[in-house]
This record gives C-alpha cells, sequence and structure tokens, in this order.
C-alpha cells in the first residue's frame, strides 16, 4: 500500500516578512514525542535519584552556589528553616511530577513550564559558578528552550494523555483547561 | 492571517531579541574582542570579558523573564487556540 506524508502548511509573518511553508506533520509530532520522552526522563531521573538517595539537602545550592550569582539575591531567601524545608521536599517532588507529566504527556504544558522554570535557576546558578566555562550555551539553556517548544505547540497531544483530555466535554466547557493540558 | 497583538510582539521580538543578544551577539563580540568563555571551570570570573558576566546573565534573564510574563498573560487574558470561537475559523479555512 502506498502511503504518503501529512503535509500542513505553515503560514505565519515574523519581522515583517509573510512566509508560508510546508511541515511534515508526520515529522513534527515525531519530534514533538522524542523531545517530550528524552526531556520528561531527564527530569525524571533527577527527581527520582533525589528521592531514591532521601533526604535531599538542596542547601549547598540555595544557599551556598548561588550567592553571587545573579538570582543569589532571591534564591538564598529559601536557604534556611521552613523555605530550605520547602525547597527540599519541592525540588524532588516537582522534577518528578514535570517528568512524568512530559513522559505520559499528561497536563504537559504546565509540567514544560514549570520544567523551563526551573532550568531558569539550573541554568544561571550552574552557569556563573564554572558551567559557563565553554560558554553560556549549556544543556540547561536548551532544556528551557526545548520545554518553552514543549508547552508553546503543546506536545502533550501527540500519543499522550492530554490527547484524550483536551476531547473531554469538561474541557469543552473549560477552554482555558487548554493553557494547562496540550 | 491574524496579525499578532503587541504583547506578543513584545514576547517574539524584546524577549526573543534579549535572549539572543546576551548569547549570540555578545558571545560574538567576545570571541573576537574579549574573552572566549565568561567564567574558568572553577567558576573563577574572567575579567578580561568586555560585557561583565553579571551584565550578560541579566540580559538573557531580561528575556527569559519576558516570555514567563508573557506566558502568565496568555492564560490570564486570551483565549486559547483550539477554544469554540477559533475553532469555528478554522473549520471555515478548510474548504480553501
Amino acid at each position: 500500500m502506498a502511503t504518503t506524508e501529512t503535509t500542513d502548511s505553515v503560514q505565519t509573518r515574523l519581522l515583517g516578512r509573510e512566509f508560508t511553508f510546508p511541515v511534515e506533520g508526520t515529522w513534527l509530532a515525531y519530534w514533538l514525542v522524542m523531545f517530550r520522552l528524552v526531556g520528561g526522563w531527564w527530569l525524571l531521573h533527577a527527581g527520582l535519584d533525589k528521592l531514591v538517595n532521601w533526604p535531599f539537602d538542596a542547601g549547598w545550592f540555595v544557599g551556598g552556589a548561588a550567592q553571587g550569582t545573579s538570582l543569589g539575591p532571591f534564591v538564598t531567601l529559601f536557604s534556611d528553616g521552613a523555605a530550605l524545608t520547602f525547597v527540599n521536599i519541592a525540588i524532588p517532588i516537582g522534577q518528578t511530577m514535570i517528568g512524568l507529566g512530559l513522559i505520559l504527556g499528561a497536563l504537559t504544558r504546565t509540567a514544560a513550564f514549570f520544567g523551563a522554570f526551573l532550568m531558569v535557576f539550573f541554568y544561571f546558578i550552574n552557569g556563573e559558578t564554572g558551567g559557563w566555562a565553554h560558554g553560556v550555551v549549556t544543556g540547561e539553556l536548551l532544556g528551557l528552550l526545548v520545554f518553552g517548544m514543549i508547552a508553546t505547540l503543546g506536545a502533550g497531544r501527540v500519543l499522550g494523555v492530554d490527547g484524550y483530555l483536551i476531547r473531554t466535554e469538561f474541557v469543552d466547557k473549560h477552554p482555558r483547561l487548554r493553557y494547562l493540558i496540550g | 492571517m491574524a496579525d499578532r497583538t503587541l504583547p506578543t510582539k513584545v514576547a517574539q521580538y524584546v524577549g526573543g531579541g534579549l535572549v539572543v543578544f546576551g548569547v549570540v551577539v555578545v558571545g560574538l563580540v567576545e570571541m573576537i574582542a574579549g574573552a572566549s568563555h565568561p567564567v574558568t571551570a572553577e567558576g573563577q570570573i574572567v575579567h578580561e570579558a568586555l560585557v561583565p558576566i553579571e551584565m550578560r546573565a541579566y540580559l538573557i534573564l531580561a528575556g527569559l523573564v519576558i516570555w514567563g510574563l508573557y506566558a502568565l498573560y496568555r492564560v490570564a487574558a486570551v483565549a486559547p487556540v483550539g477554544a469554540a470561537g477559533q475553532r469555528r475559523r478554522v473549520e471555515t479555512r478548510q474548504p480553501e
């Protein structure tokens, strides 16, 4: 049986110029799933690793490494007491939930948003304390961009739980939920 | 083809512009006339850099913050793509 690739046309305008270009739907869907799975495992592994080796102490990062970096004045507010306890719990749980969300394609946009949010802290604090020794483009920055792309394009609709959720009557009645799923 | 709103243009051009400026343009200038990397592997600041590392970090951070604020603005103020009204508009374009 002969098969044909699904090709859609994208029309848009950028920097004052109009563009029309074909996109092969199959490959777009394929790469969205790949980014979701690999990016999801990145954070799921990071979260599970901390949970398996509990207790987790982020004090060295928020109270130590962050000092003197561009995010230091904000991050060091969480360096002791109840705030540090919150971080010690929120980071492993958050990373695990984000990873699961991305891999399963469930609440994908929410997961990707918080994945990008976490990457902002890792990017600047790790970078300014030695991670930028080979330039400012690091895995954290690329991860941040990938998470941004996943959230923007709604990658969870491809082979993900969100593909089911988005068709439910509940989401149809509450369309703003499409910003959290998809 | 719908025109983009002002907040969208700000997010795309100002947010993206700051990130590209801080990462690519400053990086190119540093490669030519400054330091090829802003810190050492031990985390020591390289003082030969033309643009101080803090300033470069804040340029990139400002771009990322604009993107993040735009995401929050979209959720709060704009109907999502695929919502009922927009779906009808897309369907009317199908026969073209």
